[in-house]
């Protein structure tokens, strides 16, 4: 993280208690979700011999969800079957033959997975998979034992959606009665026989299932559908919204996150908050923290294993690694002597040589034995003879260990005889060798200055400090207020640094807009001119020498000229903070920069990583999802559609919509609110009902008697109430609801009757 | 802990997936020769509706059909009825509907009676209108309350240091937080406009 602020990067929250600490030791894991596979379910003929007695009493009742299709018959308790309307259907190449899987049992693996089709178009209520569709009815049947030739000889009682669309209502029209050979279809809303089922008459139904949220009045048993209402707001869209949330949160988690497991993790840790904006604004403090917000999830991981090496093996080790530098040593040794016998052999040859010269009888004799050895002259044969002498007992000083002691640069100094002597008396050679010795001079002369000039600086330095100390122990305060404004400065340096570091690697900035102006310039013939008129142009760049620093400020990497680099200001502060720590009584260890850039003290740490867990980097907790936030903020959408940008009414604002605004019968009002009903899989939520009744109490005007009141089974009822209409209705009124074959060839795949549980009909649709 | 109970034997497990596939199972009770027809989306389906609805609107308007309503001196919701089905505002729809019920003698009669003309419920026009409501702002990294926004990247932010993270974002996430918030900006190439700015 950058550094973007000079003053408290956090604010100070309060610290976890020692109790907290200790349970941080042994923190509550959940299990990572898993996949919601059954097991093979064997088919119920039981219901089907039930019903061959009175097969036109006995319904086949279907309740037809997005997330789940519960089948059974009129005269159950509850549903006998529960199946997700997924089909996996593909050729299994092994085998080579087709196989087909039906709801729960589409996750038997992972091949099973890969194929999973939906029937429904996601996210609605809607089916639009046909195929999909008829796998899943042929399932059911299969499943309720239905064992007759060319129909499924029983009536059919189905839920579909609000507001059912004609292509989907014809569709599945025309499937049931010639595909299935229904003798009778009838539609209904399953939010209506929820509401029936829990004995409503009058009030505002709530149904928020798995694709979206409708809102329907119904007043004396019947459904007000002109003014009812949907939210495109549904576990499904809570699912996927979790989901979005975690990849952000964690963008490189190992494990890919399943709508499935996402559902899971809603289930078991999401809740409707009771006072949202106060509880989210201290969701990650640490009271909060510690009162359980956090949720660890781990998902499954390998420890990477790190292989405990005994004693005895560091010890082997250490003894191996020493015996190799050894031995290393030992060559380096003996290639030294092998060098230095060398030197000597050749020392004593070029002496030989030497005196052979010095008793050579003639010049010519002299001049052909330095050809040979391809001397120039006597002196550099001497020079050479000299310079290994210098090598052999350098080498062997070193051998031995005592450092020859270094001439100084003083004695050097004095090492040149020939500048005292005048040119004059010099021959040709001698001037040469004389120039050599000046040049030699100057260089010794320069290094004694650089030496002078460095000790001048340590002492400089050295004052300064005492100067420093000084001022310290005569006036801490200011000494101390000297230190925070050069700490303050620092930080400022620090933020500017990483300003421009952004803003260069930033295209469209200021910084790097100028540096582009510059480098075009430069790469310009300089001013236009004609060229014919005038002779030639030169635009003397370089005549001034601080031209040049125009490559300084295009040079893009840092010290990339041969400038003294800056002091790193990071260091720099923090020796000042290691002075104010032990100075100053204001300052502690917590105002140092490093304690507030500490990332486990971070809100981003509390939100990505929960509380101080100590291993930070372990696989564990890189396999470890943390809901925090996401318990709370994923069930609000429904409240507050605009927080994953739902253009959208809120579910409470919708309501008073249609209480205030389409009804304007007090009586009506009044009846409406005395009951509002929830039901439908995404109305499990912790506190949903105790909310919703807070939010409506606060919304409406006084006055009104509000009651809230949750279905006894949101999941189940709908189906209940369904088989409960069939066997509680005499069969001449439900004759009124349902579509008789006889009435499907005659009117159509598009015809439907009206009725208090069913949908209306539409003139475009009739 | 594996993801799934799974059978240790493959042998096992096959047994298992052939207990559970129907693809073979003999399904008498259904007719063979009936075929699926064609699958068609919700915007087909939608689309292929309002244009009927248009057309019967039509009808109704032209023929005189619709004139019998009840009208104690309210104006007659259907012409701009038939307007909003047809522009798909359902806010316009939903104003209107307030209106003519507030018209209206009240009672669920005569409301029934109002709208057993119209487009009375369709799959587009139960849609709920947008808010009217101001919305509350939440961080978008934290989904803590926020009063910030990043003006760089448009992202709202909860504290300083929320933002010091906004601003370490590689490029592209930024759009995925605004995109979980539905704020982000979606580029549409049209395809007429490209080949209107292709050189000649």
């Amino acid at each position: 993280m950058t550094i973007t602020s000079t003053h408290r990067i956090l604010e100070e929250r309060s610290r976890p208690s020692p109790a907290f600490i200790e349970s941080l030791q042994h923190p509550a894991i959940h299990p990572a979700p898993e996949w919601p596979f059954q097991g093979h379910k064997p088919a119920q003929p039981s219901g089907w011999k039930d019903s061959a007695a009175t097969p036109t009493e006995s319904a086949i009742v279907i309740d037809c969800g997005s997330s789940t299709l519960k089948a059974g018959w009129s005269f159950d308790k509850k549903p006998r079957f529960l199946i997700p309307p997924l089909l996996a259907k593909y050729k299994d190449r092994k085998y080579n033959k087709y196989c087909a899987f039906v709801g729960y049992d589409t996750y038997a693996d992972a091949t099973t997975r890969g194929q999973i089709r939906n029937a429904f178009e996601s996210f609605t209520s809607v089916p639009v998979n046909w195929d999909v569709m008829e796998g899943v009815l042929d399932y059911t049947f299969l499943k309720l034992g239905v064992d007759s030739e060319g129909s499924i000889a029983r009536p059919i009682l189905m839920t579909e959606p609000v507001a059912n669309l004609g292509y989907t209502r014809r569709m599945m029209n025309e499937m049931l009665f010639e595909g299935y050979g229904a003798p009778s279809v009838t539609y209904g809303l399953d939010s209506l026989f929820s509401y029936r089922y829990n004995r409503g008459t009058s009030g505002l139904v709530i149904s928020s299932g798995h694709a979206a949220t409708h809102v329907i009045p119904v007043l004396s048993g019947k459904p007000q559908l002109h003014s009812c209402a949907r939210l495109n707001w549904g576990g499904a869209q809570a699912q996927e919204y979790l989901q979005k949330l975690l990849k952000l949160k964690y963008p490189n988690f190992p494990s890919k996150l399943y709508m499935e497991h996402m559902e899971s993790l809603l289930k078991r840790f999401a809740y409707v908050s009771k006072d949202y904006q106060a509880e989210i604004a201290n969701y990650l403090d640490w009271n909060g923290l510690e009162a359980g917000n956090d949720i660890v999830v781990q998902y499954p991981f390998t420890e990477q294993v790190i292989v405990e090496k005994s004693a005895e093996e560091i010890a082997r080790q250490e003894e191996r690694k020493k015996e190799s530098g050894r031995r290393l040593q030992e060559q380096a040794a003996k290639m030294r002597l092998d060098k230095l016998i060398k030197k000597e052999q050749d020392l004593e040859y070029y002496e030989s040589v030497l005196q052979q010269l010095r008793d050579a009888p003639t010049k010519k004799e002299q001049k052909r034995i330095l050809d040979d050895e391809e001397f120039k002259d006597e002196t550099a044969l001497e020079r050479q003879i000299r310079d290994l002498k210098q090598k052999i007992t350098k080498a062997r000083n070193k051998d031995l260990g005592n450092q020859a002691d270094e001439e100084t640069l003083e004695e050097q100094l004095n090492k040149f005889p020939l500048l005292e002597v005048p040119d004059d008396q010099l021959d040709e050679d001698g001037i040469k060798e004389k120039r050599h010795q000046r040049l030699m001079r100057s260089g010794v002369e320069a290094r004694i200055r650089a030496k002078l000039e460095k000790e001048r600086e340590r002492a400089r330095l050295a004052e300064e400090k005492r100067l420093d100390e000084e001022h310290r122990l005569t006036d801490r305060a200011s000494w101390v207020a000297g230190r925070r404004a050069q700490r303050q400065g620092l930080l400022v340096k620090i933020k500017e640094q990483a300003r421009a570091k952004a803003d260069s690697s930033n295209r469209k900035g200021l910084a790097s807009q100028q540096r582009m102006k510059t480098l075009a310039n430069l790469a310009s013939d300089g001013p236009k001119r004609k060229r014919r008129g005038g002779g030639d142009y030169d635009d003397d760049f370089g005549a001034n020498d601080d031209d040049w620093g125009v490559y300084r400020t295009v040079a893009k990497e840092e010290g990339s000229d041969d400038e003294e680099p800056e002091p790193d200001p990071v260091a720099e502060l923090l020796n000042i903070e290691k002075d104010l720590l032990q100075y100053d009584d204001n300052f502690t260890q917590n105002d140092t920069l490093e304690a507030q850039n500490d990332w486990k003290k971070s809100l981003m740490h509390a939100f990505i990583r929960g509380s101080l867990i100590p291993d930070d980097d372990s696989q564990r907790d890189f396999h470890q999802l943390h809901l925090n936030v996401e318990r709370i903020r994923v069930p609000e959408v429904i409240l507050q559609p605009s927080i994953a940008g739902v253009d959208q009414a809120g579910l409470v604002e919708i309501m008073e919509g249609i209480v205030m605004n389409r009804f304007h019968d007090p009586l009506q009002q009044k009846n409406l609110l005395r009951d509002i009903f929830f039901t439908g899989g995404n109305t499990l939520f912790k506190n949903f009902g105790e909310r919703l009744k807070s939010e409506v109490v606060a919304t409406l005007p006084s006055g009104y008697e509000i009651n809230v009141r949750a279905a006894s089974d949101p999941i189940l009822d709908a189906w209940r109430g369904a088989a409960s209409w069939w066997t509680g209705t005499p069969s001449s009124e439900r004759a009124t609801a349902s579509v008789s074959r006889n009435e499907y060839l005659e009117r159509g795949s598009e015809y439907i009757k009206e009725h208090d549980l069913g949908n209306a009909i539409s003139p475009a649709y009739g | 802990m594996p993801p799934t109970p799974q059978p240790k034997d493959d042998a096992e497990h096959q047994a298992l997936l052939d207990s559970m596939d129907t693809y073979y199972t003999k399904k008498p009770f259904k007719r063979p020769e009936w075929k699926a027809r064609r699958n068609k989306n919700i915007k087909q389906m939608v689309s292929e509706a309002q244009r009927r609805e248009a057309s019967v609107l039509a009808t109704q308007n032209n023929s005189g059909a619709s004139t019998p309503l009840p009208t104690d001196g309210a104006t007659t919701p259907q012409p701009s009825m038939a307007q909003a089905a047809q522009n798909l505002s359902t806010l316009v729809l939903e104003r209107n509907l307030a209106k003519g019920a507030g018209g209206g003698s009240s009672g669920p009669g005569s409301t029934n009676l109002t709208f057993a003309l119209g487009p009375a419920v369709t799959y587009t026009n139960i849609e709920s209108a947008p808010s009217l409501q101001t919305k509350k702002h939440y961080c978008d990294i934290t989904g803590l309350p926020s009063r910030y926004t990043d003006p760089k990247t448009k992202l709202r932010y909860h504290n300083s240091e929320i933002f010091g993270v906004i601003r370490t974002f590689p490029q592209g996430t930024p759009d995925q937080y605004l995109a979980a918030r539905g704020a982000n900006v979606v580029l549409k190439a049209f395809p007429h406009m490209a080949q209107e700015s292709a050189p000649a």
